[in-house]
């Protein structure tokens, strides 16, 4: 049953599709333990939809359920991405395929952007958050310091101050 | 391995997060890739469905063979889930715990950096905008369909698609 969630919400917007198989369709959670799941898958590190598979499937049915939806997320796409990956080998001198491969990629990248954005006009105007969202831009993005110390430093740095900023706004 | 698995437990916010330091491992660091292979892999993992992360299949399948793609699938799951996993527990122990406030509205802004950080990696692999290059059909193209996925409700699948057609007339009109 797990491998078959995966399955069919494998393909466009994964999320989505396991809203709908999940709460609605087989009412295995609610609402509100579904959105507690989406927070946490993307809280914590992992791509998205796996995450948030391994929580409902956590939910439902324990470690074993876990595994199941993880594995049902990840194999279906995994295969589907080597056979891409072996018609690209196969065809890559092509240079209409070249020119395809380019545009997809800075379509791609468009998609990417469009995320940022949403969730930039969604972040607080407050000038601790957005001093440390530049940092890691420019020393990751444009100075291309290793990603893993400056998010060493960032995270905690980030969560202390945080925590700080909330119990100076209580008046603690 | 012990480059993606570190990677796998600072994916915070998804897999778009590590795609700047995905680049500057596999094609800067170890030299598996060249810039135009990477960004090639980026297109198809962009374009094919589930988790981009999928990336790190494909990279592992060109380094060293099937089993290469295996360990890489892996090494870039299995950490981040039992992270998940055990986190999960504890999530829901501690409810009401302000620290949970405090590591949602950190954790944030890092992950945004990071977002626009894969972005710059990108354009630059793929030769869109760099020191020396500015390519204005890439540049117009990458800005489009954020346009257009940003103020309408196309499928990012469409439009993907919409791209590789418009590429392919293009390149056979002998225009790029």
């Amino acid at each position: 049953m797990f491998l078959n969630i995966g399955l069919t919400s494998f393909g466009g917007s994964s999320m989505a599709w396991l809203y709908r198989q999940v709460v609605e369709r087989r009412r295995l959670m609610d609402d509100q333990q579904f959105m507690t799941g989406l927070t946490i898958a993307q809280v914590l590190p992992g791509a998205n939809p796996v995450n948030l598979a391994l929580y409902v499937g956590m939910q439902i049915r324990g470690k074993v359920g876990a595994t199941l939806a993880a594995i049902g997320m990840v194999l279906p796409a995994f295969i589907v991405i080597l056979l891409l990956g072996l018609l690209y080998r196969a065809y890559s001198d092509i240079p209409m395929l070249r020119a395809i491969l380019v545009g997809m990629a800075a379509s791609g990248v468009g998609t990417t952007l469009a995320m940022g954005i949403t969730v930039a006009t969604r972040f607080p105007r407050q000038a601790v958050p957005i001093l440390i969202a530049l940092i890691t831009f420019v020393t990751v993005g444009i100075l291309r310091w290793s990603m893993v110390p400056v998010v060493i430093v960032l995270i905690p740095l980030s969560v202390a101050l945080a925590w700080w900023l909330e119990r100076r706004r209580k008046g603690v | 391995m012990f480059v993606f698995v570190p990677l796998s437990l600072l994916s915070f916010g998804g897999g778009q997060a590590i795609v700047a330091d995905i680049q500057y491992q596999t094609v800067t660091v170890q030299g598996w890739l060249t810039n135009q292979e990477f960004t090639d892999m980026y297109a198809i993992s962009r374009a094919a469905p589930g988790p981009s992360t999928l990336i790190a299949a494909l990279i592992g399948w060109q380094v060293s063979g099937f089993w290469g793609a295996v360990v890489a699938t892996l090494a870039i799951y299995i950490p981040s889930s039992i992270v998940v996993y055990a986190a999960s527990h504890l999530w829901h122990k501690h409810a009401d715990s302000p620290w949970r406030l405090a590591i949602e509205r950190g954790l944030a802004p890092v992950a945004l950096g990071l977002i626009f950080a894969g972005i710059v990696a990108v354009l630059r692999a793929a030769h869109i905008l760099d020191a020396n290059t500015v390519d204005l059909l890439g540049l117009a193209t990458v800005l489009g369909s954020a346009a257009l996925l940003y103020f309408t409700k196309i499928s990012p699948y469409l439009l993907i698609s919409l791209v590789a057609v418009l590429y392919g007339s293009l390149q056979y009109a002998g225009v790029v």
